[in-house]
């Protein structure tokens, strides 16, 4: 194999290997000794706040128009409008992430982000504390209001007329009218569509809990968390006073955004396909409890790509390991933010979202009506390995009862929910065996096909060299986009995937995927926005398990070690 | 164990309720989702009670929807109980997942009956209400449903669009809107004068936020959509299935009459053209003096191991593969290969993109064509993998708001048939005696 670039291509597997010794191939592309330029996951952080650079190609992009830019939507600055502690910085980020994998260039704008960096060498003491309000009553803090605001618009201008920005995401209060109007003047003079999206949270929970968070921000690091709330709410309620909601009558486009996604209303939607697509993504983003978590498939004896075959000896115990690291994982999390919840209840009978069937049954006078569903198997009555939460518990209150709304009924609606996705192929589903045994939906996605390798399956990189001298040289340059004859880009991969994005943004709970490396490459770019060129180099071996977890700014990826018993071939 | 096409939709059922005044586009939207469903295999049906009530009122005048028409109450509300319950059966019997109250459900008290059904039956009720008052969208609309409405058969359009306002007026006395407030536990979409202004409240699964999502993107603006194969290829001359070969002279003879002949079916329209990936695709779009785009997700069918071999081959290398493809040709899958139920995942987002552009030429292969035009004919699954679609022939659609017309073009330059019947090898149209599916292109102009 070659050492410079990658060289793994489609098939993490290489065929000139014994079969059985998978490990060993795996050990050897981790070996420190390598000369892989490889990015390593674990320096991998969070793109979605780098810098798009001018001659940047996004993962996801279907098409581009000759000017460069998507969907013949032109450019756009989305404005975000709210209260302090209504989320703004998780949708500006998750809308960021979205529309750059889409492969719209698309920066975000963060006015704290600005704040923090423009005053981190002044004196903290004479930070002029009306600065948080949309109308500063000191001239201190007019002042630093202004400098810092006009610095954002700033740059904001400057990328899209300098760095060919297409959409701009600009999160900071706007809640005052005559700002709203100044910016879609300044913009609208040039050619840029202005969108207005106003987070509006009336729920007292949901409240509660980002404040909670804004209190534990980098803004009060050192401070007592009482004292930080109070700080905090007072910032809050000067806004609050201030505060003038977007209404038909500014004539503006705007999408409310209530309660978190509970409400949407869309205002003079005449923006097109790229605006219904963020529209369509924020019916689905939900605020995540729970973390996506990846990991191969075990082994299979032949390990071609064109057989199809279940688990040998080895893979199964791979998959029972993984079986029970990854339900660990799980609960241990659990536990740890159950604290507010009454305590575990490991060995409940309520029945919990692993087994969705089992409740139908329970409802009261249905059974006559409703058959079995299209797929139900017959379950073993086994309780579920996972804790019961507050979400389990409340939905079994109210299933069944007509004068109340009912729980939902799909995958990943509850906060307590954990599915497990696998591709169609025999190796990965049987992979998730375990899972389903112990009563945890298992679900066989096709979307989760792993990339079609075309005439190069199961070739070496110097096999390929040899048999495709032309194409291997082409497809070196760029192999995110470089199809061999018959085979699918991964570029052709994250567009066929893209549908279960934005499923398992919808989805509270925890997911696991099994897939195969190339789709795991795609789904890790989506979530940790990396660029094409990683995308492809990205590594993951069967003795790791990524555990992603959200929060609004960035997400964070950990890695944790699958030890079984084949694994000694490691040593 | 199933593969889902969208969502996960085991234990999930979900009940479409239509609300709005007469001709604001309610059954236009309802067909329309169902097609696009059933398409992605997700089993739907629209349950119209205007042809429930039909059944015992054909042709009824204004008079007959006035709320205090008592008899007459009688007569909609038998239909729309009757109604409900079809579908209520059709979803414990069939094991349906998405169904659609086609009706006007203007009132709350309506709704709430409606409500409180699905719910003890454990059924998602989403609420959908098309509200307009923009009078020139509203006059389109009557102009389509005076003559296309079964109530209107024979009289004349005068006549009928006058009934038909005073119709509107009936209901107008009792409508009540979907209320931000007394409705906001419901799952509830509002669409303002098409979608000028959305409401979306408390969408809670994939499915429904897909159901929205393609509603926002349709358009009824008119614009036409070619289908064409590409030209006759070397491998087709060889019986040959799949591979990436180039045009044989006479695919070439077809690429080069092309433009003359789409411009004979398009006149100076602008349109785009859509191709595949692969060689013949391209050399048949060679000529043509448009914008073009690749598609990857345009590429034929992928026959996996079977790639490149003849039928005769195939049957003769794998006999069990090839019995079992022919018994359930939707849902095979070649070793390492697709099925057709895969193709029309990774057609999706065509679909959805076609939904909102305007003139597009698409020049794809024999099981892809199949699948769009499946999709836009509502071919069911177990027709659509046997429809014979000809080499060098161009077929224009043209959606309407009821139904989608055709017109085929065949050029005049003779190939090979790729046609292969059920149970033999043989490709040709004459191999096959009992082809029932031969008729969708040749017989019938519009659907339904």
């Amino acid at each position: 194999m070659s050492s410079n670039g990658p060289t793994d291509l489609f098939n993490m597997e290489s065929p000139t290997m014994n079969a059985g010794n998978h490990m060993a191939r795996t050990r050897r592309r981790w070996s420190s000794t390598s000369k892989d330029k490889r990015p390593k996951l674990t320096e991998m952080t969070d793109g979605v706040h780098e810098e798009v650079e001018t001659d940047f190609i996004s993962p996801g992009q279907l098409y581009s128009t000759e000017s460069g830019r998507l969907f013949h939507a032109g450019k756009i600055l989305i404005v975000l409008v709210g209260l302090p502690a209504t989320s703004k910085t998780l949708l500006s980020v998750a809308i960021t992430r979205y529309t750059k994998w889409l492969g719209v260039r698309t920066s975000s704008f963060h006015v704290s982000e600005y704040r923090r960096k423009m005053t981190a060498c002044e004196d903290h003491n004479n930070f002029p504390t009306d600065y948080f309000s949309a109308k500063p009553k000191t001239s201190e803090g007019r002042s630093k209001r202004k400098q810092i605001l006009d610095k954002v618009l700033d740059d904001m201008l400057q990328f899209f007329n300098r760095d060919k920005g297409q959409l701009a995401v600009y999160d900071a209060l706007n809640i005052l009218v005559e700002e709203r109007v100044q910016l879609d003047k300044i913009f609208s003079k040039m050619n840029t569509k202005v969108l207005f999206i106003e987070s509006v949270m009336t729920d007292a929970d949901m409240i509660k809990h980002n404040v909670d968070m804004a209190s534990r921000s980098a803004d009060y690091v050192g401070w007592s968390q009482e004292a930080a709330v109070s700080d905090f709410m007072h910032r809050l309620k000067v806004n609050k006073q201030l505060y003038e909601e977007m209404t038909p009558k500014e004539q503006l486009s705007y999408v409310k955004y209530i309660n978190f996604g509970e409400r949407l209303i869309v205002n003079n939607n005449h923006f097109g396909y790229l605006i219904n697509k963020i529209v369509f993504f924020l019916m689905n983003l939900r605020d995540k409890k729970g973390c996506v978590y990846f990991a191969r498939c075990g082994t299979s004896d032949n390990d071609n790509y064109i057989d199809d075959e279940l688990l040998n000896s080895e893979g199964t115990a791979y998959s029972k390991t993984l079986t029970d690291l990854v339900v660990k994982l799980v609960n241990e999390r659990r536990a740890a933010q159950a604290t507010s919840y009454p305590p575990s209840m490991e060995h409940a009978t309520t029945p919990s979202a692993g087994s969705p069937t089992k409740t139908i049954g329970s409802i009261g006078g249905i059974e006559n009506i409703i058959s079995p569903g299209p797929s139900s198997r017959s379950m073993s009555p086994s309780l579920s390995p996972l804790l019961t939460t507050h979400a389990s518990l409340k939905r079994t209150e109210s299933t069944g009862n007509a004068s109340v709304r009912q729980p939902v009924s799909g995958d990943g609606g509850d906060e307590d929910s954990f599915v497990v996705w696998t591709a169609p192929r025999k190796r990965t589903f049987d992979t998730a065996r375990f899972f389903d045994e112990k009563g945890i939906s298992v679900r066989q996605r096709s979307q989760l096909q792993q990339l079609h390798p075309g005439v190069v399956a199961d070739m070496t990189g110097s096999e390929i060299r040899q048999s495709y001298p032309e194409e291997y040289k082409e497809w070196l340059k760029d192999p995110y986009h470089y199809r061999f004859p018959r085979s699918e880009s991964y570029h052709d991969l994250a567009v066929r995937m893209e549908p279960l994005l934005l499923e398992m943004e919808r989805m509270r709970g925890d997911i696991l995927v099994i897939g195969h490396e190339s789709v795991l490459r795609v789904l890790y770019g989506y979530l940790m926005a990396c660029s094409c060129s990683d995308i492809p180099r990205l590594c993951f071996s069967r003795d790791q398990v990524i555990e992603i977890s959200f929060s609004p700014f960035e997400n964070k990826v950990r890695r944790v070690p699958i030890v079984y018993e084949n694994s000694s071939c490691l040593k | 164990m199933p593969v889902y096409t969208v969502s996960n939709v085991q234990n999930l059922r979900i009940c479409v309720v239509m609300v709005g005044l007469p001709a604001r586009g309610k059954s236009f939207i309802s067909q329309k989702i169902v097609r696009y469903l059933s398409w992605l295999s997700i089993k739907s049906r629209c349950f119209n009670v205007g042809n429930y009530r039909r059944q015992d009122a054909p042709r009824p005048s204004a008079d007959f929807f006035d709320a205090s028409n008592e008899e007459a109450y009688k007569i909609r509300e038998q239909a729309v109980t009757q109604a409900v319950h079809d579908m209520m059966n059709w979803f414990a019997d069939e094991e349906g997942v998405v169904a659609i109250l086609d009706a006007t459900n203007s009132t709350r008290e309506r709704r709430n009956w409606i409500l409180k059904l699905c719910r003890e039956n454990s059924i998602e009720p989403m609420f959908l209400e098309s509200w307009c008052d923009d009078k020139d969208l509203i006059l389109r609309n009557i102009a389509d449903v005076k003559t296309s409405s079964p109530d209107y058969k024979g009289v004349n359009p005068e006549d009928a669009s006058a009934d038909f306002l005073k119709r509107i007026g009936k209901y107008e006395q009792v409508y009540q809107t979907l209320d931000a407030d007394k409705d906001r536990d419901l799952t509830f979409v509002r669409m303002i004068n098409i979608a000028e202004q959305v409401i979306i409240n408390r969408v809670e699964t994939y499915l429904e936020s897909r159901i929205v999502f393609y509603v926002m993107n349709l358009h009824i603006k008119p614009r036409y959509i070619w289908l064409s194969r590409h030209g006759e290829s070397i491998y087709n001359l060889e019986k040959k299935i799949g591979g990436d070969s180039s045009l044989s002279p006479r695919g070439l003879q077809y690429a080069k009459k092309l433009p003359e002949f789409v411009r004979e079916s398009a006149g100076d329209r602008d349109l785009t053209v859509w191709t595949s990936t692969l060689i013949r695709t391209q050399e048949t779009a060679q000529h043509l003096p448009y914008r073009q785009l690749q598609w990857k997700a345009l590429d034929e069918l992928d026959a996996g191991v079977c790639d490149g071999m003849t039928y005769e081959e195939i049957e003769e290398t794998f006999p069990e593969d090839f019995k079992a493809r022919d018994e359930d040709k939707y849902e095979y899958r070649y070793r390492g290969g697709e099925s057709y139920r895969d193709v029309v995942i990774r057609l999706e987002p065509i679909i959805m993109e076609l939904e909102r552009q305007e003139n597009i030429l698409i020049i794809t292969h024999q099981a892809v064509l199949r699948c769009i035009y499946a999709y836009f004919m509502n071919v069911p699954q177990e027709e659509s993998p046997w429809m014979s679609i000809p080499l060098h022939t161009l077929i224009r659609l043209e959606p309407r708001a009821y139904a989608t017309h055709v017109t085929r073009l065949k050029a005049d330059i003779p190939a090979v048939s790729t046609y292969k019947g059920k149970g033999t090898s043989q490709v040709g149209e004459n191999s096959s005696e009992t082809n029932k599916s031969l008729h969708v292109l040749t017989d019938s102009n519009t659907n339904n």
